[in-house]
């Protein structure tokens, strides 16, 4: 058993210091804040440029109180004709579009958009709802009557928001976490993606790492001195106690982050403001309890996806040549990756669904699919049975894995067939 | 014969052809064993079965008389054809993990193979890296980490493949080191030279078969037919009629300095050796008779076609 000690050691030695691994690790974290913040910062700061938009209104009724914003400037032209709008505010004039409202918009409630350019759905949807509220106004008004009706509206209009707590049973919910859908929902995204990535990208590494050591020809070498069983462990051990310290670094990044940083960032600014959402992921990633609980689950599951599929590609690596021969398994063997992130995405609609509970059951495509929903609150027993399976299917895979193995990497020559692949399997 | 290593009746087939054929041989402990034959008779088939990375389809291979244990294997030294390191491992780290991996402490490998290094006058290599050594370079290295943990059997297969002739000598050295030191060493060749000059005993493999072995000596002697080369100062002619009934010359003789003559001739029994010298001697001014050895290079070649004996 010292043995494999020797061969982990140097794995892990030989990948941990290279450069690459040291800079990945540094710089994932930053790449996966900026793939949270970016998309509310480009609907912050990248929004397009103020659109000008001609309004014929035949009505009169609308382009009065149609307010201009941000994203797009009305201008007035009632007394102009359809058809020589469109003549003159064509695409060369620098105008987005022309809105045609004619008079009978109240009953008819069309209106046309004639666009210059390829036109939003964020746009309709601003243009629509404001025409909306304006004729639905101008009906209260013109066909009831009443008085100070802006007044009266703006009295009793009243935002919303939805505070969502987990039920504890008491129905106290002072003290309660509040489980907001959209903190899960980017937890969920983010924790998911770490181990599709973890599992492909380590995955990979022991399938070529395979196959250069059988190409060089040092496996040679080395089953002169251990066995083949140990000589694969060895090497997906090695791989993984990589993968598990650079996920021990991010854990320490991120948990000093939520005890820290987020506690000296978001002190008095946060009772102040009224968003929510915002509210919930800073409470989210402040509690720093919860997120080591997180880190524990994602190194569990981490760690028994990476075990499945790394002998499958140990296995896929031992019976080619070369990485490229090897592609042809790897496509394989990344299709229940792939369905898992397809059903990943469908966890998000409703964690609970069946289908989100037998993916997360099912070995192949546990590991990724358990993991996006444990921030949705799973029971525990679930988690705990989807591990065991995934636990005892890594037994089950190794020792298919080993076999084939231990035959694959003396065969050289041509990419062995599945009956071969199979006959393999029988070999005492 | 004590033989340490006792390869009996093996046969290796792979689907389109036969590897091996009943193929047997013993190696005496403490010799230098030589294993020849053309490209693709079978050779690194048969080394890769004494080291367990094959199997074979029958018979065994015994070690000391015992069939090999795994801890046995694993304390074989061998060397495959294809050299195997680490491209992007520093040579002394490197050497270093194959030490541990047969056994060695972490010290005991490190002072080994500082010894070695500079014995082999490449200690200026151990923090190179194994991509940036030449193919020979690599070998030199690779040699030292099959043999360092002194193991009593040590197999090479083609080690001197790679090798110019001023390194392929020194290894040649060290292969005699080691026997003297108690290791018995096989090794598998093309390169004749070497056999004759380092191998005690030799098997000829040709089409899956073991056609010739033994000892160097006695296959050359069995090879080469009493043949003599004798200087002398006389005639074709007279020296045929003072051989007739004895001896026949053979080809060509050639004049050599001093106006002696050297000619190649074939005593068919040998106890008529003396009285051949005799005659040359009172008749042919014999100057010197010298038993003519075939080159291993003229018996491999010989046995392969079939027409040795």
């Amino acid at each position: 058993m010292k043995k494999i000690y020797l061969i982990i050691a140097r794995e892990f030695v030989e990948r941990a210091r290279k450069k690459s691994f040291i800079l990945t690790t540094l710089l994932m974290p930053i790449f996966m804040i900026g793939m949270m913040v970016a998309p509310s910062l480009m609907m912050l700061y990248g929004g397009s440029e103020q659109k000008q938009v001609v309004v014929i209104d035949h009505s009169g009724i609308v382009s009065p109180r149609l307010q201009s914003s941000k994203e797009v400037l009305f201008t007035a032209e009632n007394n102009m004709d359809k058809a020589e709008a469109c003549k003159i505010y064509n695409a060369e004039s620098g105008i987005f579009g022309i809105l045609y409202i004619d008079e009978r918009v109240g009953d008819s409630g069309n209106v046309e958009f004639i666009i210059n350019s390829s036109s939003s759905l964020m746009l309709e949807e601003l243009i629509t709802s404001q025409i909306e509220n304006i004729v639905e106004q101008e009906k209260l008004k013109e066909r009831y009557n009443i008085d100070n009706l802006d007044q009266m509206l703006q009295d009793v209009a009243t935002p919303i928001t939805l505070s969502t707590f987990e039920n504890n049973g008491t129905g106290n919910n002072e003290d309660m976490e509040s489980t907001s859908a959209g903190i899960n929902y980017i937890l969920g995204i983010v924790l998911g993606m770490l181990l599709y990535m973890v599992i492909i990208i380590y995955g990979q590494m022991v399938l070529t790492s395979v196959v250069e050591e059988k190409a060089s020809r040092v496996l040679d070498v080395i089953v002169t001195s251990c066995r083949p069983f140990e000589i694969m462990m060895g090497k997906i051990l090695g791989i993984a106690s990589v993968a598990l310290t650079q996920i021990a670094i991010w854990a320490v990044l991120v948990i000093a982050a939520s005890k820290f940083l987020i506690p000296a960032l978001f002190t008095a600014d946060v009772a102040a403001t009224s968003d929510m959402m915002l509210q919930g992921v800073i409470g989210t990633l402040g509690d720093t309890a919860y997120i080591a609980q997180l880190f524990v689950y994602l190194v569990l599951f981490i760690l028994g996806g990476f075990l499945l599929y790394a002998s499958l590609y140990a296995a896929s690596g031992s019976a080619v040549d070369s990485v490229q021969d090897g592609q042809q398994f790897n496509t394989i063997i990344m299709m229940p990756i792939i369905i898992a992130m397809i059903v990943m995405m469908s966890v998000f609609n409703d964690p609970n669904s069946p289908v989100a509970f037998w993916a997360s059951m099912i070995p192949f495509t546990s590991p990724i699919v358990m993991i996006a929903r444990i921030p949705f609150g799973i029971p525990t027993w679930e988690i705990v049975v989807s591990l065991v399976v995934l636990y005892l299917s890594f037994i089950f895979t190794t020792w298919l894995a080993a076999k084939i193995y231990r035959i694959g990497i003396f065969m050289h020559g041509k990419r062995p067939s599945w009956r071969e692949l199979g006959s393999w399997l029988k070999v005492k | 014969m004590d033989s340490i290593l006792s390869v009996q009746h093996i046969t290796k087939s792979y689907t389109q052809h036969k590897a091996l054929d009943d193929l047997s041989l013993e190696v005496p402990r403490g010799s230098v064993y030589g294993l020849l034959g053309p490209n693709g008779a079978g050779k690194t088939t048969l080394l890769r079965i004494i080291n367990r990375i094959t199997m074979p389809d029958s018979g065994c291979v015994l070690l000391d008389g015992k069939p090999l244990t795994e801890s046995e294997v694993f304390n074989i030294g061998y060397m495959p054809e294809e050299r195997g390191l680490y491209k992007k491992m520093r040579v002394g780290e490197q050497a270093i993990f194959f030490a541990r991996l047969k056994g060695l402490g972490k010290h005991e490998a490190e002072r080994r193979l500082r010894e070695w290094f500079s014995r082999l006058d490449i200690l200026n290599w151990w923090d190179r890296k194994v991509e940036d050594l030449s193919k020979g370079m690599a070998q030199k290295v690779q040699f030292i980490t099959t043999v360092l943990h002194e193991p009593k059997l040590l197999i090479f297969d083609e080690p001197f493949s790679g090798f110019d002739p001023i390194n392929a000598n020194l290894l040649k050295e060290e292969i005699l080191r080691l026997r003297d030191r108690g290791a018995t060493v096989i090794f598998s060749t093309h390169n004749m030279a070497s056999v004759e000059e380092i191998c005690d005993h030799i098997t000829l493999i040709d089409r899956s078969r073991n056609i010739l072995s033994g000892s160097v000596d006695d296959i050359r002697r069995t090879a080469g037919g009493n043949i003599f080369e004798i200087t002398h100062r006389s005639s074709h002619e007279e020296l045929s009629a003072t051989l007739a009934g004895l001896a026949t010359p053979l080809g060509e003789s050639r004049g050599i300095v001093g106006g002696y003559t050297a000619t190649k001739i074939h005593i068919p029994h040998n106890e008529d050796i003396r009285e051949v010298i005799r005659r040359l001697n009172d008749r042919c001014e014999l100057r010197s008779l010298q038993e003519m050895m075939p080159s291993m290079n003229d018996i491999f070649i010989r046995a392969v076609n079939g027409t040795l004996k």
